[in-house]
């Protein structure tokens, strides 16, 4: 029974995370966020997430046949293209058409992921990537919004021109509208901005026009709590985003109250918060070190901020994700660690 | 409780396997092979020929470096070889081969009765170069698993005086509890021991540290403390229970709050760290000019038969220490010199016991883990949990990949050489990389760069 030993390196034991289960962790974590679509957009959210995440595994399986991999379905048991499936479906317009969904899809985990060569080699976040191509690509499709299916039908329309009754401008489209008319909105009187800042509740909860996940903050909440106690993401990045949104959201409403929206209906509106917690956090594409964190969470807030208010988008969460992906690698040059007993002289 | 050091994990301690195990007189020796390489420095040369006679206690192998100890026979008999043979840690190493000259399996080693070092020693006969002299005579080493040779370390040194003695009783490692049988059973030797080295360094400030996970050792040592002489400003104080809180530099930054320099040893703070059963070996050497030729050795693993501490002559092979303890009782996939952390896989079960060894431990393929059993590594997902976990705040995965990749500039940018191998990025890595194997062999490649092109 002493025969056949294994020789190897130090530690001969093992810690209790694998990568699966950590993805797992993420997957329980969206199960808030998803049921909440599920329940303001009802059928869409039946029809999104299951198509996205199907062909986000289908899509991995047909690379790893490509590439000619001994097991091509190995690296689906990792369930990366699960997450990437769930958080492109939870970052869409809930009436987007479920081919355009798997077009989507299937870029996002080909070039997005496989190209690269694989989970831990992109670059960039790939449901982002997938989502960016759909925003280039089918622009009508990516911002007509649907009503929830709680809606308040008292809720006033901000384009005339959209006489859909299915259809409704998101809070950050209202936002985007007060700040294009400032010079002719009056100082005194109460203009979209300010009514976005009235509807911080129902922001919160979700019961307004959106992507199908991002919508219920309080879903988002609750996940990313779970996160936190599982301790499977990097509690920095989340909190320098929030924090910079808020810096940053609050220097036009210091300016301007009526022009534009407060720092606290920046977080709760549009996809930053699911994007702090579910999109920024993807480790493949964050930096390493702990001061890279605060810097690569602080870039995503100030350039969501400076798109949704200066750029000709209303959203920008995805674009600032993008752009600080491509970020990471220099900032973990910046950011190296120093070891605890200084640099060695050397 | 101090405020500890950065990183660390908590892999589960396994140490009730042998916890309440009184130390036991190990096996009779058949053959003893005493490798001429047990410790840090320069390797001995054999002292003695092939067919001579020796005795207990004599020296076999020895070295004029400045860096070395000798070696000696456990027990009488006759060299009946020196030769090569499995070591350890560095692979193969020479090694003289002692049959005794009559194999009586009742003659097993024992320690020397506890009464035999009385707490109140008069250790003003003894001088400071004395006992410098009787600790290298012995060819002490640190037993805790570095063997740094201990006279070096006691050696009084003018330009930089020593401020504080910290003994060390952590036993961070999980499955060992020979430091812990060893506090317990010998606490009076090693008291003397503590008092001994001190006087020998120049009497700086002494600190015992212990765990929190071992009260009763706290209580021994503490009690034992306020009754011998001249040991009252001497703390017994508590750690918390976290690997690798019984690392040199991660203990003086969990005692003092200092950082011993990247590259640096802790004298250049003026700091000495002993490990308890070196006290208690320099208290054997003085008192009683005993070689060290015995320790004390945790046999353990949930496969073992007899789990349990030992009493074993140095040169005993690992198999014959097994075979003692009743073998093993399940397929057994491991046989690691040293807990389960740091410890070395060994393939060749007549690889010897060497004064660091503290503890053989044998895994089954269960607790190692079936993924890291078969090895099976998925790519980096960048999560950086060895990074949170590394105590001397590297950053484990790039420097690994860098060694991967043969880019050794890149790995040395990073801090190669200041990894001190605790293991925790490869304990922790959810890919299940072998970020310490990484390392390690990447070190090797650059202390071999270092040889080819002296500078």
């Amino acid at each position: 029974m002493l025969s056949k030993l294994t020789v190897s390196f130090s530690p001969h034991i093992g810690g209790p995370y694998s990568t699966r289960r950590i993805m797992g962790d993420v997957i329980i974590a969206l199960v808030p966020a998803m049921l909440a679509g599920l329940y303001f957009f009802r059928g869409y959210a039946l029809i999104l997430i299951p198509t996205c995440v199907l062909s986000c595994v289908v899509t991995e399986w047909l690379c790893n046949l490509i590439r000619q991999r001994e097991k091509p379905l190995e690296s689906l048991g990792d369930l990366s293209a699960v997450i990437t499936g769930i958080i492109l479906a939870l970052s869409l317009p809930p009436a987007i058409p479920y081919w355009a969904a798997i077009i989507g899809s299937v870029f996002a985990v080909a070039v997005g992921k496989m190209v690269f060569g694989g989970l831990g080699a992109n670059v960039f976040n790939p449901a982002m990537v997938g989502r960016a191509f759909l925003t280039a690509s089918f622009g009508i499709l990516m911002t007509t919004w649907t009503a929830p299916a709680t809606i308040d039908t008292g809720l006033p329309k901000v384009s005339a021109n959209r006489p859909d009754a299915m259809t409704q401008a998101t809070p950050l489209g209202w936002s985007k509208q007060a700040i294009k008319t400032r010079a002719a909105q009056p100082q005194d009187t109460a203009g979209p901005a300010v009514f976005v800042n009235a509807q911080l509740k129902n922001l919160f909860i979700g019961s307004t026009a959106g992507c199908l996940g991002e919508t219920s903050k309080a879903a988002i909440l609750l996940g990313a709590v779970y996160l936190l106690i599982r301790q499977v993401m990097n509690w920095r990045i989340p909190l320098a985003v929030l924090l910079s949104t808020f810096v940053f959201g609050s220097i036009g409403y210091l300016a301007n109250h009526t022009a534009y929206i407060s720092p606290l209906a920046h977080l709760v509106t549009g996809g930053i918060l699911f994007g702090a917690f579910f999109i920024a956090t993807d480790p493949v594409t964050a930096p390493l070190t702990n001061k890279g964190a605060w810097l690569f969470g602080a870039g995503i807030g100030a350039l969501t901020i400076l798109i949704r208010v200066v750029g000709e988008y209303p959203e920008g969460v995805m674009y600032s994700v993008l752009i600080m992906n491509g970020f990471t690698p220099l900032i973990d040059r910046l950011c190296k660690v120093i070891p605890v007993g200084g640099k060695p002289n050397v | 409780m101090r405020g500890g050091f950065p990183g660390g994990v908590h892999p589960s301690e396994k140490k009730e396997l042998t916890a309440e195990s009184p130390i036991k007189p190990g096996p009779a020796v058949k053959q003893a092979a005493v490798l001429l390489s047990q410790h840090t420095g320069a390797i001995c040369k054999p002292a003695v020929k092939e067919g001579e006679s020796v005795q207990a206690g004599q020296v076999v192998g020895d070295s004029d470096a400045f860096i070395s100890a000798p070696v000696h026979s456990p027990i009488d008999g006759k060299v009946a070889l020196i030769t090569l043979q499995s070591h350890p840690v560095i692979g193969r190493a020479p090694a003289v081969i002692i049959v005794p000259d009559a194999v009586n399996p009742a003659k097993r080693p024992q320690p020397k009765p506890q009464e035999r070092f009385p707490l109140d020693l008069d250790i003003e006969k003894y001088t400071p170069q004395q006992i410098t002299t009787a600790a290298r005579k012995a060819g002490i080493v640190g037993l805790g698993g570095a063997g740094f040779p201990t006279a070096v370390k006691l050696e009084p040194n003018p330009e930089k005086p020593k401020d504080f003695l910290i003994i060390n009783g952590c036993e961070c490692e999980p499955y060992i509890t020979c430091d812990y049988r060893v506090m317990l059973e010998w606490t009076n030797q090693v008291i003397t021991g503590i008092r001994l080295a001190r006087k020998a360094t120049g009497h700086p400030k002494t600190i015992v540290a212990i765990e929190d996970n071992k009260p009763k050792a706290v209580e021994a040592l503490g009690n034992a403390l306020k009754r011998a002489p001249g040991c009252k400003d001497i703390n017994v104080i508590e750690l918390k229970t976290k690997y690798p809180q019984g690392g040199e530099r991660q203990l003086i930054k969990s005692v003092l709050d200092r950082f011993v320099p990247t590259g640096g040893i802790p004298p250049m703070i003026g700091v000495v760290v002993l490990n308890v059963a070196t006290a208690a070996a320099i208290a054997d050497a003085v008192m009683f000019d005993s070689p060290l030729t015995h320790r004390v050795v945790t046999v353990t693993g949930e496969a073992i038969a007899r789990p349990g501490n030992y009493y074993v002559a140095i040169g005993t092979p690992v198999k014959e220490l097994i075979d003692f303890c009743g073998g093993v009782t399940q397929p057994s996939a491991k046989v690691v010199i040293g807990g389960p952390m740091m410890g070395i896989a060994i393939a060749d079960l007549s690889t010897p016991v060497t004064k660091t060894t503290g503890a053989v431990t044998v895994l089954t393929k269960e607790q190692i883990g079936t993924v890291k059993f078969t090895r099976r590594q998925t790519p980096c997902i960048h999560c950086g949990r060895c990074l949170q976990v590394c105590p001397e705040r590297l950053n484990p995965t790039r420097i690994a990949h860098a060694v991967k990749n043969n880019l050794m500039d890149i790995a040395q940018s990073y801090f190669i050489n200041a990894c001190i191998e605790c293991g925790c990025c490869s304990y922790i890595c959810p890919a299940n990389i072998e970020l310490t194997g990484l390392i390690r062999t990447g070190k090797i490649y650059l202390a071999r760069q270092k040889k080819l092109m002296p500078s």
